[in-house]
């Protein structure tokens, strides 16, 4: 029996390994490609089946004037925004989780699990609820278009994130510590800076992998609250998948802009082996 | 312990929160009460019209909202399974072990829009290599264009990318249980297949519900992967709430009846998760 | 200077855990707070420290509205049951910490954290990470921690009920060391416990708690031999007290059919009436001259064996020297030392204690 059940579990993982690998292979194969071998019909292995090109790749740093796309300048807004966005939740997030943890609040029947409750339900509003007012309230400020408008609406977005999974963790470290700070000296304030967050690294890096990604994967807001000024990834390679659509730098463009977060796949792997993603994430 | 400092903690993030928040949604319901649209950009006030019409002359909605639930569901049920299976697989005794779950992990790690732009690719009827594949038994499923296999995309694509969310959560809870209950198990010679019913499985549930209630929430904003892939099509086959809402308001730009809709789609879920939430917890934590 | 509590009440969501406490500690000595658990020993400690705020009453410290006074400004130490360190410091750097706090001289700081590490005995470990320490050293470096400060106030909540026995008894002895060094600056030491053992080895004042009430307070010696109540009683004696219903009748004692005696000398002089008899477990032997009991349960603690016996409605436990094994039902012969015995009035308060003079 083990010995069946173990064929098994090779077999799916094998099996859904090949699923996973699937579109990024046919991506690279396609990047390579130009217009006929696309069009003559699925080709997949180079030089066996086409004639291989780096056109595909070679446009992408060309600047628009030279019939290029350029992604560089998308690539560094999305990185700027994302990382922006993601530090002011934490920062933000985890302050009121903390408080969230530690105290208790009422105002009249609102209590701590009703205020976490709010922080968290923000995940439930899908974009489009609140595309069309962001959109207003950002034109009222000035704010469309730009960096700025972007990082206050990712806010919204990733501060619950944040609070979700430092809630979470807080309720993990003995109060006593906190206790015993105070008794030794630290005003709440001190407490917190010196004695409860040293301590809460892991959390914090997990929550901050969190808002990275989703920070980092959001198109919507992109789409609807940026035009030309700014210009963010995601957004940029849609609009690629136009009419005649250039499979080749399509593939090319996409195999760029996700490799980055290939490399957070490592990282998360290696805090979950180390056991401190598992206490974080329960 | 209660101090006054306790209000500096909190509230800078929830004050910056619903300062950004407090408006789009204000906005949004007085707009539904208005009748905006592009002949009429005014904010007038018609009262309770749009959710008149809503409830009771727009059976898109409700299509829409009904299809939602479907596609909603039924990922989020593959993607436990299989997330749930993946994770035990790779959880222990297994050679690359360290590769798997790196390779597992990556799909949620891709930004969706722009994976399904290659997914698009992949589903194409006559260049793709999917259908350039199945030709070989003869079939030549027309993936896009046919509002049943439309469907199916839409779940095959988002299956691809969160199962990987699934995976890491699941995994991450087998890892922090505790070794003692199956040392007991092994003591008292339980098969593999009991080990997972009553040792494994119990133990996840807590895991389980918070896993599904997190995805069922990110499920129900399905957006992304609709407006690439099929643009709701064919036809309303795979237009779902988020997505009809769009159109409206920003397509039409119908705006005073959108925001309508919003604002119910928005009721509507709070008061459907919650509930499910609640069920949730209460059937899963009594097996 | 001394502590001074004045009808402290702490009502949480309508339950007393503290009701209408009033004490007063004096500078230099030894307090033990013993109660079971649940008593509001924890609440009272957290209560001088000010983590928590009593709902009503007031304390005065050196003459000072202490209330006023919030936690980190309050010179108080404590040390708690689980071990509590600072996670991200190593040992040196936990004891440092509240001295550099307080912005304390660097210098002086050397002095005070290699003094208070020499006193628990942790020399050569100052590097060491808090995770590498095994619980009694752990436990050390909070001790070490609290000395350190040289707080007016010193608060242990339970401190060695973590520990194994041999460690227990080994670092109570530590603690008595450190106290006659307190003694000598004028600190306050309050120590709580759940075991009447351990308060006894203290050999402080004892403070007795139950149900948010303060019992009885004395010295040790007082509160064992002349517990105020039937439930001082029980509190103050590991296993608790035997306490039965017996009346005083025609010069004898009577408890029931069985177990009548006559009265002792010193009892010739009660009252006849209802009383509730008390008798330690440790003043009741085998004898075969002695009364018939049938065996409930036999438990073997250490070195010594506790019967759990009953005789009809007569229940009593006998702790029994050396390890001796007893079938459930099994019938025994006990006696009791009649010197020893206890009369509480039925409402509970002492009546007659063998001690008192």
């Amino acid at each position: 029996m083990p010995k069946l059940y173990t064929f098994i579990k090779y077999f799916c993982v094998i099996l859904w390994s090949c699923f996973v690998i699937a579109p990024f292979l046919w991506a690279i194969s396609t990047s390579f490609k130009d217009f006929n071998s696309v069009t003559g019909g699925a080709t997949y292995i180079p030089w066996l089946q086409f004639e291989p090109t780096l056109d595909g790749w070679s446009v992408l740093f060309k600047p628009g004037s030279q019939g290029g796309i350029n992604i560089i300048g998308p690539y560094f807004n999305s990185i700027f925004v994302t990382f922006t966005a993601s530090l002011i939740s934490i920062a933000l997030g985890t302050l009121s989780a903390y408080a969230l943890s530690r105290y208790t609040f009422k105002a009249g029947f609102v209590q701590n699990n009703d205020i976490t409750f709010f922080f968290i339900s923000q995940r439930i509003m899908p974009p489009v609820v609140l595309a069309i007012p962001f959109f207003l309230f950002l034109s009222t400020l000035g704010l469309l278009d730009s960096l700025a408008g972007l990082i206050l609406v990712y806010i919204v977005l990733l501060m619950p994130i944040a609070v979700w999974i430092m809630v979470d963790f807080f309720n993990r470290v003995p109060k006593e510590i906190d206790e015993t700070a105070l008794i030794d000296g630290c005003n709440p304030f001190q407490a917190f800076f010196k004695v409860v967050l040293p301590n809460s690294i892991p959390g914090m890096i997990v929550a901050g992998l969190f808002c990275i990604i989703f920070g980092w994967i959001d198109f919507f807001f992109a789409f609807i609250l940026t035009f030309t000024n700014v210009q963010l990834l995601p957004v940029k390679i849609v609009a690629l998948n136009s009419s005649i659509t250039p499979w080749w730098s399509l593939s090319a463009a996409a195999l760029v802009s996700v490799a980055p977060l290939i490399v957070v796949a490592f990282v998360v792997e290696r805090f979950l082996s180390k056991g401190n993603l598992s206490g974080a994430l329960k | 312990m209660n101090f006054k400092h306790k209000f500096v903690f909190l509230l800078p993030g929830l004050i910056v929160l619903i300062g950004i928040l407090i408006f789009p949604i204000i906005f949004t319901v007085r707009l539904s009460l208005s009748g905006w649209n592009s002949f009429n950009p005014e904010l007038d006030f018609v009262g309770i019209k749009n959710y008149i019409r809503l409830f009771t002359d727009d059976p898109r909605f409700w299509e829409s909202f009904f299809r939602l639930s479907f596609l909603a569901v039924t990922t989020v049920f593959l993607q436990y399974i299989i997330g749930f299976a993946l994770a035990h697989m790779v959880w222990k005794d297994i050679k690359f072990k360290r590769f798997f779950r790196v390779l597992f992990l990556i799909p949620m790690m891709t930004t969706p829009v722009i994976m399904t732009v290659i997914w698009r690719t992949f589903f194409h009827e006559s260049l793709g290599p999917l259908n350039d594949f199945l030709s070989i038994f003869g079939v030549q499923p027309q993936w896009l264009s046919s509002p049943g296999l439309a469907k199916i995309s839409i779940i095959i694509v988002e299956v691809w990318q969160w199962t990987s969310f699934m995976f890491l959560l699941m995994l991450a809870g087998l890892l922090s249980l505790p070794k003692e209950p199956f040392l007991a198990a092994a003591i008292d010679g339980a098969s593999p297949f009991k080990k997972f019913m009553y040792v494994t499985f119990p133990l996840m549930a807590p895991i389980s519900i918070g896993a599904i209630i997190i995805r069922l929430i990110e499920a129900s904003k399905i957006m992304d992967t609709v407006f690439v892939l099929t643009s709701g099509g064919p036809g309303t086959a795979t237009e779902t709430s988020s997505f009809y809402i769009f159109i409206k308001g920003l397509r039409e730009f119908q705006m005073g009846y959108a925001a309508t809709m919003s604002f119910t789609y928005l009721i509507i879920m709070i008061i459907s998760l919650t509930i499910i939430a609640k069920v949730l917890t209460k059937v899963l934590m009594k097996e | 200077m001394s502590l001074n509590l004045g009808n402290i009440v702490f009502k949480p969501k309508e339950q007393y855990h503290l009701n209408d406490i009033s004490l007063n500690f004096e500078p230099g000595k030894m307090y033990t707070i013993l109660g079971r658990t649940l008593s509001g020993k924890t609440t009272l400690l957290k209560t001088i420290a000010g983590l928590l705020s009593p709902d009503s009453g007031n304390i005065q410290f050196e003459g000072k509205d202490f209330l006023a006074i919030p936690v980190w400004q309050r010179n108080v130490a404590m040390v708690y049951q689980q071990f509590i360190n600072y996670p991200h410091l190593n040992v040196k750097q936990n004891i440092e910490f509240p001295l550099k706090q307080r912005k304390i001289d660097p210098q002086l700081i050397e002095k005070e954290v290699s003094d208070a590490i020499q006193k628990v005995g942790l020399k050569g470990f100052e590097e060491r990470k808090i995770q590498e320490l095994s619980g009694g050293q752990q436990q050390r470096v909070a001790l070490a921690r609290s000395l350190a400060k040289k707080a007016k106030i010193l608060l242990l909540d339970e401190p060695l009920v973590n520990l194994d026995y041999k460690l227990r008894e080994g670092l109570r002895e530590e603690f008595k060391k450190l106290f006659i060094g307190s003694e000598a600056s004028q600190s306050i030491f309050i120590y709580a416990s759940t075991d009447p053992l351990e308060a006894m080895q203290l050999n402080g004042d004892i403070i007795v708690i139950d149900e948010g009430k303060i019992l009885q307070t004395g010295s040790a010696k007082e509160v064992f031999e002349n517990p105020a109540n039937a439930k001082v009683a029980e509190i103050t004696n590991d296993p608790a007290m035997n306490l039965n219903k017996g009346k005083i009748e025609n010069n004898k004692l009577i408890l029931n059919n069985d177990i009548q005696f006559n009265l002792p000398s010193d009892l010739q002089s009660m009252p006849s009436g209802d009383y509730l008899v008390g008798v330690r477990a440790t003043d009741l032997y085998l004898d075969d001259q002695g009364f018939d009991f049938q065996v409930d349960i036999s438990e073997i603690s250490g070195s010594e064996t506790f019967l759990h016996l009953h005789n009809q409605d007569v229940k009593c436990i006998a702790t029994i020297e050396g390890v001796k094994s007893y079938e459930v039902d099994e019938h025994v012969k006990i006696n009791l030392d009649l010197s020893k015995i206890y009369l509480f009035k039925e409402s509970g308060e002492l009546h007659y204690s063998p001690y008192q003079n």
